[in-house]
C-alpha cells in the first residue's frame, strides 16, 4: 500500500519504530508487573467498595435521624357523613311521620299543619 | 489458544505492541506501559478472547487501542475529581523520558504527528510503523475501509506537508 513517493515517511516511522525497540521492557518484565498489579487489584477495589458501602450506610441513618416526623391524620369513618349531590331527591313529604314512633294518645297538631295544603 | 500459546504470541509481537501503545498514548511511555500490562492480564485473564475473525495481531492491536482509551477516559475523570489519593493522572503527552530517548529526525515526526487528529495519527502509525494494510488499519481501528482510507490519504498529506515545512 505504500508509494514510492512515500518512502521518506517509511524511513522516518521506521527509525522511531527502532528506538521504540530499543526502549521497550522486555516482555517478560512487563508481564511480571502486570501480574504484580493483578494480585494487589481485588484487595484495592475491596476497600473502595467497603467506604462507599459506609458513606452510602451513614448518609441513610443521617437522613433517618434528619427527617421530618410527620403527624399522620387518623379519620375515624364512623363520624363521616357524606352528602351526595342529590340526596334531596330522597326527602319525602311527611317522612318525619314516618320515622316518629306514633302516639297513639296524643295528637301532633304540628304534623297536621305540615300536611294541609295551602 | 492455550494460555501457553498466548503467552509466546504476545512475547513475539511485544515490540511492535509496545510501540502501539506509546502512539495510543500520544507518544506518553509510562501511560504506555500501563495500557500494555491492562491489555496483557485481559487476554491472559480472558476477558479478551481471540475468536480468530482477524489475525491475532489485528486482534492484540485492537484491544491494546481499547484499553488505552479506557484509561485515557479513567484519567480525565481524575483530572475533574479532587480526589489527590486517586493519584496523578498522565496528561497525554509525551513524557520527558520519551522525548529525550529520541532522536531529532523521529521528535519532529512525533510533533508533526501530533498536529493531527487521532484517528489520522492511528492509520498512519498502522501502515507506517506497523506495515498493515489499510483493511488491517480499519480493522484496529474499528472504522470502515473507506474511512480508513480517507484517514489515510488526509493523514500523509497533512504529514508531508508539516515535515517539509519543518526546518532541518
Amino acid at each position: 500500500m505504500i508509494e514510492r513517493t512515500d518512502s521518506d515517511l517509511g524511513d522516518r516511522f521506521r527509525a522511531l519504530r527502532r528506538e521504540d525497540a530499543a526502549a521497550a521492557r522486555p516482555f517478560d518484565t512487563t508481564l511480571a508487573s502486570a501480574r504484580a498489579r493483578r494480585a494487589a487489584r481485588p484487595r484495592h477495589r475491596t476497600g473502595w467498595l467497603a467506604a462507599a458501602a459506609v458513606a452510602v450506610a451513614g448518609i441513610a441513618v443521617a437522613l433517618l435521624l434528619t427527617r421530618p416526623h410527620r403527624h399522620r391524620m387518623t379519620v375515624d369513618l364512623a363520624s363521616v357523613r357524606w352528602n351526595g349531590p342529590t340526596d334531596f331527591l330522597l326527602v319525602l313529604p311527611g317522612d318525619a311521620l314516618l320515622r316518629a314512633v306514633p302516639d297513639l294518645g296524643r295528637m301532633n297538631l304540628s304534623t297536621l299543619l305540615d300536611r294541609r295544603t295551602p | 489458544m492455550s494460555p501457553e500459546a498466548l503467552e509466546l504470541e504476545l512475547a513475539r509481537l511485544h515490540p511492535a505492541t509496545f510501540g502501539w501503545a506509546i502512539a495510543c498514548c500520544a507518544g506518553d511511555r509510562s501511560a504506555a506501559e500501563d495500557a500494555l500490562q491492562a491489555s496483557y492480564l485481559k487476554i491472559l485473564d480472558g476477558r479478551a478472547r481471540f475468536d480468530g475473525r482477524a489475525s491475532f495481531r489485528t486482534w492484540l492491536f485492537a484491544v491494546v487501542r481499547n484499553t488505552a482509551a479506557e484509561l485515557r477516559r479513567r484519567a480525565a475523570l481524575r483530572r475533574l475529581l479532587p480526589l489527590s489519593v486517586l493519584g496523578d493522572a498522565p496528561d497525554g503527552r509525551p513524557d520527558a523520558a520519551t522525548v529525550l530517548a529520541r532522536g531529532d529526525a523521529s521528535r519532529r515526526l512525533e510533533a508533526a504527528l501530533a498536529t493531527l487528529s487521532r484517528r489520522q495519527r492511528e492509520v498512519l502509525h498502522l501502515v507506517f510503523y506497523q506495515e498493515l494494510t489499510i483493511s488491517e488499519a480499519a480493522d484496529v481501528a474499528g472504522v470502515s475501509l473507506g474511512t480508513a482510507r480517507t484517514h489515510y490519504e488526509r493523514g500523509k498529506a497533512a504529514l508531508k506537508k508539516l515535515l517539509k515545512e519543518e526546518p532541518e
